[in-house]
């Protein structure tokens, strides 16, 4: 089965249009595109081209000479739509971000690995941890546990009022714990020590990560986290794009891309 | 009659130092893996040969990150070999690539000249078609571009590695070098089947607002269009120097620059860091070229190879 499953969500190299463009916060876009193949697979009733909550796709920006990697916010399988927020962070961010409607893009995907969406059912809830952007992925597995009836309950962060996007959407899914200018994780661990948490997905700045895992290791909390780092092919093979892992030999760089993005946080190294 | 878009397949068959590649393009070392992530996207054999991530007699873990970098036109990567070993690549890796019928060239690099004779001793009974000898790498600090920037080191460590190797010796030449045509006669004297050129440009790209190199190694290797005219220049160069065949590699992203590199002197070209940008860049170059020797009537590529006219 998982091999056949693994086919359905193979990688490929896809055409898309930018159909809608949405200022969600200061320096954040989101982005609607139509994947001119997913559309075509969807008509047909076929799931190939689907990517599932955690996985990406490695964008061809215009003007800049390397893909960039975005996390996947969202995809309809009905119409083979793929949601995208970017923030401007550096030159290609900013060039995808500024790309107007009707602009056609060449992408990979779906790449790496995604959420472990069936564990949430053994934990019967999932805690969503984000930072800033990292919110965007997140948008995507909550919505999916949403709709498989589990419960969520969401930690999100962001630096000011300005840069806040997501909440209202998430609060369709469950309670939302909000902190503006504040330590998400600090949140997180009053309300750990009252209520008992769900399996929790997390993804955000490296310091929010490092003090997730400083939250969740005494309490034996289980926690997956999306990484991010500078990227190459995206498919496995050119190692750059590697984090520090917990090895049996101690330590070892393994791949964002193909072994991740997303890894159980007690494997990561933040330092 | 329909049109004649595709060159007879018999006209890419190369020769490259007594062994026969299905076409001239061939994978470049340290972006291609050990090809199985490619294989997901395409069928890798339609590339002539692959040659492999650079191997090492022990594994490496390779430097921190950030190993890349953009530039204009190219990027800047400081990965630092990162390998299995060769003993688990010809365990793990090597069968499966045998058995795809692929030409693999295996990359041999090290630290010291006992590293690599015996990286290249262990690879003496294996499968593997051509041993890429690999004295340009400039992220590791000792050994690697070291032997490959002076014609006495080169010819050395050629020399001695040939008394161990079984099958055709290839020397991946650095560009980091005042006269890259002296190392490549040196390391034909010492014994080598033929030479691939340019590895990387050695470069370095700063962060303004933290005053740090964004590579955390400080110094990567450039590569990508930005690198094309040196390396061109060079393989016109080396071509002109030395009798052994030239692979030609920097910056090929389309079947044009296939065929420059191949007017200027290569018998063959390993294209990396295309792929890197473009997954599909393998089969979709071959097909330019294809189109290419179609529209020239080119029905013998050694009427391509070094055929450059004088000004």
């Amino acid at each position: 089965m998982m091999s056949s499953d693994k086919e359905l969500n193979s990688p490929r190299e896809r055409t898309a249009t930018i159909i809608s463009k949405i200022h969600a916060a200061s320096d954040v876009v989101e982005l609607i595109m139509e994947i001119n193949e997913g559309r075509e697979a969807a008509m047909l009733g076929s799931r190939f081209s689907s990517p599932l909550p955690g996985q990406f796709a490695h964008i061809a920006v215009p003007g800049s000479f390397l893909r960039r990697p975005l996390s996947v916010a969202g995809f309809d399988d009905e119409s083979g739509r793929l949601r995208i927020i970017v923030r401007r962070a550096g030159k290609g961010s900013s060039a995808l971000a500024s790309l107007p409607v009707g602009s056609s893009l060449n992408l990979l995907f779906p790449l790496g690995n995604p959420f472990p969406m069936e564990l949430i059912e053994s934990f019967g809830k999932v805690w969503i941890v984000a930072g800033g952007i990292g919110l965007a992925p997140l948008l995507f597995a909550a919505r999916r546990a949403s709709q498989r009836r589990l419960a969520v309950r969401s930690f999100v962060g962001f630096r000011d009022d300005t840069h806040v996007f997501g909440v209202e959407e998430l609060e369709e899914y469950g309670p939302v714990s909000l902190v503006v200018g504040g330590v998400v994780t600090e949140r997180l661990s009053e309300v750990m020590d009252r209520e008992a948490p769900g399996l929790i997905f997390a993804c955000g700045p490296a310091p929010m990560l490092g003090a997730l895992r400083l939250v969740c290791a005494p309490r034996g909390v289980r926690a997956f986290v999306s990484l991010e780092e500078r990227m190459g092919c995206g498919v496995g093979a050119c190692l750059v794009c590697n984090c520090g892992i917990k090895s049996p030999d101690g330590f070892a760089y393994k791949r964002v891309c193909a072994d991740g993005p997303v890894f159980d946080i007690s494997e990561v190294g933040f330092e | 009659m329909s049109e004649k878009r595709f060159a007879a397949k018999d006209v890419l068959i190369t020769d490259l130092c007594g062994v026969r590649l299905k076409n001239p393009l061939i994978a470049a070392s340290g972006t291609f893996g050990f090809g199985r992530e490619y294989d997901e996207l395409y069928d890798i054999s339609c590339w002539g040969a692959i040659s492999v991530k650079g191997l090492t007699l022990h594994p490496r873990l390779g430097n921190p990150p950030s190993r890349i970098a953009e530039s204009a036109s190219g990027m800047l990567n400081s990965v630092g070999l990162q390998n299995p070993g060769v003993d688990v690549f010809i365990r793990d890796e090597l069968p499966w690539l045998s058995a795809r019928g692929l030409v693999v060239i295996a990359n041999a690099a090290g630290s010291t000249e006992d590293e690599y004779t015996e990286v290249v001793r262990r690879l003496a009974d294996s499968p593997a078609d051509i041993i890429e000898l690999n004295i340009s790498c400039p992220n590791v600090k000792e050994g690697g571009l070291l032997f490959g920037t002076s014609p006495s080191c080169a010819g050395a460590i050629t020399k001695a590695v040939r008394r161990v190797c079984r099958q055709p010796l290839m020397v991946k030449l650095s560009p980091n070098v005042s006269d890259i045509a002296g190392i490549a006669r040196a390391v034909e004297d010492a014994g080598a089947d033929a030479v691939s050129l340019i590895n990387t440009l050695t470069g370095m790209l700063v962060d303004t607002r933290t005053r740090r190199p964004v590579l955390a190694n400080v110094t990567g290797g450039l590569s990508g269009p930005a690198i094309k005219p040196v390396a061109i220049r060079m393989v016109r160069d080396v071509s002109s120097a030395v009798k052994v065949p030239v692979v030609g590699m920097g910056g090929i992203s389309s079947g044009d620059d296939v065929a420059q590199f191949m007017i200027a002197g290569a018998s063959a070209v390993m294209i990396g860091t295309a792929n890197i940008v473009d997954p599909m860049a393998g089969p979709r170059i071959l097909g330019e070229f294809e189109r290419f020797l179609v529209e020239e009537k080119i029905d013998d590529l050694s009427t391509l190879v070094g055929s450059l006219k004088a000004k």
